[in-house]
């Protein structure tokens, strides 16, 4: 991958006009963002180039017997604006408190992007007219088709140029992207008469990749005309497939929210070495991993991104730290500092934020469990659900669950009838002593798939409870 | 900058030098200056607004609407995107007019409350957030409790070439409590969420007696069972009810979706599709609601529109141009999440009007089934008419009685359904209003407020 050119330099600029006590960090951002909305197959509206350039500065100042963190964020760049700034975040410092003797930022030459795959070149290039060959190539496969169509939909780039500057004497610089996408697809007409289905998805990745985007929306119009003839599920305690696509709204939020240092500081995270899933578990959360949303040659403090591992064959590995929540336990950053992350919301303006520690790219390696077929083989009889509402996990209970928007009735091991309307749900995460996702997957499909910021086979869980027609 | 007013000449020339070009032109500013704190066991956490604040104008080209954005609020910023408009425009052939009505409005709603809560200052807030932190924590079982105290001055600045100018300074104020309670590596927790316009009298609303409660909640959550699976009876509580209206009606009636044919309720505007007790409203006008609003980003004023008038669907959202394509006139429901964001049609404060039960009667009326409590989020189907709600908790009612406490779940049917089978609601002295974000598909979250009294209907139920 050849990185393209940076021009910003924000957050050196903004460094070097502070005069400031240690230790202080920038970190700042330069974005284009572009988009495009559909309406039906039409081209609603055509945002862009969206100019945004702001920064963040973060300060650390002695609070009794631990430190108080300021922080203010600013698209002011003018040498007052920058005064302001630093005002503000040291009157926030003046009234915090947090239980840390010091706060080590890292230190070190200027970096680059060291190789990790988070830029899409030719769309840093070619924005305009690579969104528009993605729009096309998302519109293409309904040519011809006259019972599906597009009904609402947008992709929106971001194309950001990353600095970073602290007192220490880091300067580091990086380009990345990030495209979201949605598209909602319409099945109607037919000898039927029934009421039209929708399938509506939506995705966020780091690259365009026009002709995947075109296969995927064939499965989509395949899945809206599903919704059609669906009936709702059955009632009961049943086994569960659940692909990637799911896996990902399910368990970055519970890790989030259960293993981190500020998890361990409210007391709330599980001892390192305490078994939370079975013994075939393991889980790794990689701030490297090629494409994925949540890497980045550095965190956003400027600690180097690496492999952690967080469910070691079941047994909790390690906690995900920030500078500050390393500081409170006299430990080092794990390198998971990343701003404007919750389990809500992904802000593409991360320089508003402060940062705080949650997973980056969570992986699931592959199992031997096959193909998706041979995982429906596996199941015998349940339900593998496609979609669902809004899975959103409480981050602290771990309890998860939703509507089913589309799934399908397994029956001898094979797909059969589309299915819609109900609930299913469960724990992600529980001590192993406890019923959760993780301690009663059954099989571990073979084939990865990145989702977002999760990379995962398709997972059969041995019960979930279905709640539908009964 | 004092405040957005002083854009008033800036907005001028760049409007004026786009009319040439166009037969529409608009300017909107938009900031928000606020503070917040977040307390917990070992730290404190205060943290201020960005200071980050900007413009978006946009203007009329043939068919489509053109626009750019900057966050430098000065001559040069503005007459950069006045100059990228101008741009675009000068692609297009010039001169048609925009579909609907072009906003007259000429007001300022420079809203400042008895009690600014700017004028409290951080220390107070960490005083109060400090109290809050004690009641809970003196619950027995009560291990930690986050608190959150905030405030947001919400400030916008529109005009137009049609000769609209109006201005709104909104002051809110929010609070939340997240009692947690754990045991054997078990964790649970019940929230006190409020907010809406107003000052520092709103703090009132953190009370003793209901951070007590709310921490007694959590406690109860470890101990109690999973809720119940199937369809079954069901009691919402005020916010879940407020969170139906929301994701059944509002986003099915916003009516960009009828424009692109992906409502199940287009079809079925005027006719009964629920109980004569049953009125859905949506009112940026409601006066201290979390999602209320003075004036929209089309500069329209905010207003009360019924979306089901006594069962009968009799309404929707509109923009000027959906208005135009739909024959109805603006509603004052067009809203940017910000200024670097597009407008789309959008809800702000949803409800469903009291009735004349009370909650023994709904209670005893359903027999058996559940409550459901303390809504945590809803997502809409707006084709389809299913809808997802998930709650924090509820109580069994059995034989008429509400009997144990169940954990978390999520409500699922089909909207006409559970209308059809709603049996009543309760009275006005139950009603409460809710604060919330809402999104536009899964982005462009903006504030939202839902709410009305417990319904009680039918649904499926399952553990979430």
């Amino acid at each position: 991958m050849s990185a393209p050119r940076m021009d910003a330099a924000t957050a050196f600029e903004v460094a070097d006009r502070l005069h400031l006590a240690a230790p202080w960090e920038v970190f700042a951002e330069r974005s284009r963002r572009y988009e495009i909305h559909l309406n039906g197959r039409s081209i609603e509206l055509v945002r862009g180039p969206i100019f945004l350039e702001g920064y963040g500065i973060r300060i650390f100042r002695p609070a009794g017997e631990g430190t108080g963190e300021g922080f203010q964020a600013s698209t002011d760049l003018s040498s007052e604006g920058i005064a302001a700034t630093v005002a503000d975040a040291e009157k926030v410092a003046a009234e915090s408190s947090f239980p840390a003797k010091k706060v080590d930022l890292p230190a070190g030459p200027a970096g680059a992007s060291n190789g990790v795959a988070i830029c899409d070149t030719s769309l840093w290039d070619r924005p305009m007219e690579r969104l528009q060959e993605y729009v096309d190539a998302l519109l293409r496969p309904f040519d011809g088709l006259t019972d599906v169509d597009p009904s609402f939909g947008s992709v929106r780039a971001t194309l950001t140029e990353a600095t970073l500057a602290n007192s220490a004497g880091l300067r580091l610089a990086y380009p990345h992207t990030t495209i979201w996408m949605e598209l909602a697809v319409k099945a109607s007409g037919g000898p039927e008469g029934r009421p039209p289905g929708e399938y509506w998805v939506n995705d966020s990745f780091r690259r365009l990749e026009p002709e995947r985007a075109a296969g995927q929306v064939r499965d989509w119009c395949r899945i809206a005309r599903d919704v059609r003839v669906a009936t709702a599920p059955p009632t009961g305690e049943l086994p569960v497939v659940l692909p990637a696509s799911i896996v990902t709204t399910i368990l970055p939020p519970v890790f989030a929210g259960r293993w981190t240092g500020r998890a361990r500081l409210r007391e709330l995270a599980p001892a390192i070495g305490s078994a939370w899933a079975g013994d075939s578990v393991t889980v790794v959360d990689d701030g490297r991993f090629p494409w994925g949303l949540g890497s980045s040659p550095s965190d956003d403090e400027g600690t180097p991104q690496r492999r952690r591992t967080l469910l070691d064959h079941g047994r909790v590995g390690e906690l995900l730290y920030d500078a500050r929540h390393a500081g409170a336990f006299g430990t080092g950053s794990s390198g998971n500092a990343l701003r404007g992350r919750s389990s809500l919301y992904a802000d593409w303006r991360r320089f508003l934020h402060s940062p705080s520690a949650v997973p980056t790219t969570i992986v699931i390696p592959p199992g031997d469990g096959g193909s998706d077929a041979e995982i429906a083989e596996s199941a015998g009889d349940g339900i593998w659900v496609q979609q669902l509402g809004w899975a959103i996990p409480d981050p602290l209970s771990g309890a998860f669950g939703g509507e089913i928007r589309i799934g399908y009735r397994i029956r001898g091991g094979k797909l059969a009838e589309p299915v819609r309307g109900g609930t299913v749900g469960g724990v992600a995460l529980a001590p192993a002593e406890h019923p959760s996702l993780l301690r009663d997957i059954a099989s571990v499909g073979s084939t990865p798939a990145l989702v977002e910021n999760m990379s995962s086979p398709t997972l059969l869980v041995k019960n979930l409870t279905v709640a539908g027609a009964s | 900058m004092s405040d957005l007013r002083e854009l008033d000449a800036e907005f001028a020339r760049a409007l004026r030098s786009l009319e040439s070009r166009t037969k529409f032109a608009e300017a909107l500013a938009q900031s928000d200056a606020g503070q917040e704190v977040t307390l917990d066991r070992r730290s404190v956490t205060p943290s201020r607004e960005p200071r980050m604040r900007g413009a978006v104008l946009r203007a009329w080209g043939p068919g489509r609407w053109v626009e750019a954005a900057t966050s430098s609020l000065n001559a040069e910023g503005i007459g950069k995107a006045a100059s990228a408009v101008a741009d675009a425009l000068s692609k297009t052939d010039g001169g048609s007019t925009p579909p609907g009505p072009s906003s007259t409005l000429r007001q300022d709603w420079n809203e400042r409350p008895a009690r600014p809560m700017r004028d409290l200052g951080m220390e107070a807030m960490i005083a109060h957030a400090r109290d809050a932190f004690g009641w809970a924590t003196s619950v027995a079982g009560v291990h930690e409790c986050q608190i959150r105290i905030g405030w947001t001055d919400e400030e916008r600045f529109y005009m137009n070439t049609a000769g609209a100018r109006c201005y709104q300074l909104l002051p809110k104020v929010f609070v939340g409590v997240v009692p947690v309670a754990m045991e054997n590596g078990q964790v649970d927790y019940d929230y006190l969420g409020e907010g809406g316009v107003g000052g520092a009298e709103r703090l009132g609303l953190l009370n003793e007696e209901k951070v007590r409660n709310h921490a007694q909640g959590s406690v109860e959550l470890l101990k109690a069972k999973e809720p119940p699976t199937g369809r079954m009876a069901v009691v919402l509580d005020p916010g879940t009810t407020g969170t139906f209206a929301h994701e059944s009606f509002g986003h099915g009636t916003e009516a960009d979706q009828f424009v692109r044919d992906r409502s199940y309720l287009r079809p079925l505007l005027g006719s009964m599709l629920g109980p004569e007790f049953l009125t859905i409203v949506d009112a940026g006008s409601y006066p201290d609601g979390w999602g209320t609003i003075r004036f929209d980003d089309e500069g329209n004023p905010a207003q009360r529109t019924a979306l089901v008038d006594h069962g009968r669907f009799v309404g929707a959202l509109h923009d000027r141009e959906t208005a135009a394509a739909l024959h109805a006139r603006p509603t004052g429901n067009a809203r940017r999440s910000d200024f670097l964001s597009r407008l789309f049609v959008r809800m702000t404060n949803t409800y469903v009007e009291a009735g004349d039960w009370s909650l023994d009667d709904l209670v005893r009326e359903a027999k058996d089934g559940v409550l459901l409590e303390h809504t945590t989020s809803g997502i809409e189907d707006p084709l389809g008419g299913q809808m997802q709600i998930k709650v924090k908790k509820g109580r069994l009612i059995e034989h008429g009685q509400l009997t144990s406490r169940v954990k978390s779940m999520a409500l699922s049917g089909r909207v006409l359904d559970v209308l059809k089978d709603a049996r009543g609601l309760s009275r006005q002295s139950d009603f409460e209003m809710g604060p919330g974000y809402c999104g536009k598909g899964h982005t462009d979250l903006l504030p939202v407020a839902s709410g009305g009294t417990y319904l009680l209907s039918t649904a499926i139920v399952g553990p979430a």
